[in-house]
């Protein structure tokens, strides 16, 4: 792949970007795309384009060509989706603006003359070197984090999570006898919290992983014995926070997906209204499958996404 | 040495450079080259026979050198300098966890998750690494 450096002005109208609405409140939408499918350097060097210097720099300080190229993706990814929801004008994906946060979370920094009434667009990204996703809610703080299915760790599994997660977890995953399961439940859970501390805005520093649980609510204390038990859908994925008891389960709700058959995705988001005496019935979740500038396919409801846990 | 008041200057040459620590020799660098200053008082961490005050010892820097190798299963080419950031290397989260975790056991220190976000360099590790060991000295 050969990265062209020298500037070019390349105009993209916001029209080979699909516009789309926001999505409604308890709403999540997933855009996801998948670096071995995009293989035109044109595509790419057009992605190159809509970034500002710093980022481009960034880009191409990654080491070898497969990251550079999902660095590059994840980039056009968080900036192409954002333009599509067309918020005050902001249409164009080049002009987009990032800052973060105090604890290093990305967020828009949206130009527009009216100050007070900050767009309600909040987004998180994740990626792998083989799948890049980023999603997207309307008032609702989320986090996301991908892992790849067969992903292994250095370490044996217990002693990381003996070392890093909370009691509770630990005991679930020596629970599990089969060495593949405990390692698929593994992941899952790294995800499920690593996208609840991105949700938070906090990062793995911020909010140190033993100090919370998650857990499958409706399951009996003490583990699983067969593999039936591990596959309750329709199980809820809670949260026990021991650091900050004003940080209630009822706060957030979780999903966890297969991806593309190769990826585990977990998504976390802020629920309202909780305690409001309406039951809290899951949100809905879309799911696009995308190469921007070249073609969306939207696939929820296909063999693409697999809800695990969490909402429909 | 000159004052310079400036915190981060960053330099990408194409240099064979040899980097220095206690007069040896501990690695080159023939692509792209950065020198940081350190967060540890705002000294330099240029490598020179000279300035000793914040530089780790280099036995921690090949050492851990040596666990980000292993962890992120990176090719013998592939070249490390201090200022090397792990998510150049393609290090995600999980991986930086894992290197910490490494680091833990080969020097037998515990590293507080707060401090996990200070970790984003080989310097970083080998400075804290070897604060953490003194301490415990």
């Amino acid at each position: 792949m050969k990265l062209h450096c020298f500037e070019r002005t390349f105009f993209h109208s916001s029209s080979s970007l699909t516009p789309i609405q926001l999505p409604a409140p308890m709403e999540t939408h997933l855009w996801y795309v998948k670096p071995s499918e995009v293989r035109s350097e044109s595509l790419l060097d057009q992605y190159l384009d809509i970034l500002p210097p710093c980022e481009r720099e960034n880009v191409l300080q990654m080491r070898g060509e497969e990251l550079r190229k999902s660095a590059l993706l994840a980039r056009a990814l968080v900036r192409t989706t954002i333009a599509r929801y067309q918020i005050n004008s902001h249409s164009n994906p080049r002009s987009l603006k990032f800052r973060k946060n105090l604890h290093g979370k990305p967020e828009v920094q949206w130009q527009f003359r009216d100050d007070r009434h900050p767009p309600p667009l909040h987004f998180n990204i994740s990626h792998t070197s083989s799948l890049v996703a980023c999603g997207v809610t309307t008032n609702a703080q989320i986090g996301i984090d991908v892992e790849e299915k067969h992903r292994s760790i250095k370490h044996n599994i217990l002693s990381f999570a003996r070392r890093y997660f909370s009691k509770h977890e630990v005991q679930f995953l020596a629970a599990i006898s089969d060495p593949q399961v405990q390692r698929m439940e593994f992941i899952k859970l790294w995800t499920l919290k690593e996208a609840y501390v991105k949700a938070l805005g906090k990062g793995f520093s911020g909010a140190p992983f033993k100090t919370f649980t998650i857990r499958f609510k409706g399951v009996m204390e003490g583990g699983f014995n067969t593999l039936e038990d591990l596959s309750l859908k329709a199980s809820e994925i809670v949260v026990d926070s021991f650091d900050d008891p004003t940080d209630l389960t009822s706060n957030w709700q979780f999903s966890l997906l297969e991806l593309a058959n190769s990826h585990y995705a977990a998504i976390c988001t802020e629920k309202h209204g909780a305690g409001s005496g309406k039951r809290n019935s899951p949100g809905k979740l879309t799911v696009w499958k995308t190469v921007p500038f070249l073609e969306d396919e939207c696939v929820s409801g296909t063999a693409a996404v697999k809800v695990i846990h969490g909402v429909q | 040495m000159a004052a310079v008041s400036a915190t981060c200057i960053r330099f990408g040459t194409s240099v064979e450079l040899p980097v220095r620590a206690n007069n040896q020799i501990i690695g080159k660098s023939s692509s792209l080259v950065s020198f940081g200053w350190g967060k540890t008082g705002g000294f330099p961490c240029i490598r020179t026979s000279r300035l000793q005050i914040c530089a780790a010892k280099p036995e921690t820097v090949e050492k851990v050198s040596d666990i980000v190798r292993k962890q992120l299963a990176l090719s013998p080419e592939t070249q490390l300098t201090p200022q090397t950031k792990f998510t150049e290397l393609g290090a995600d989260s999980l991986d930086t966890v894992e290197i910490v975790m490494g680091l833990e056991e080969e020097f037998d220190i515990s590293v507080e998750e707060e401090n996990s976000e200070n970790i984003t360099t080989i310097q970083e590790a080998a400075d804290l690494i070897d604060k953490l060991v003194d301490k415990k000295a």
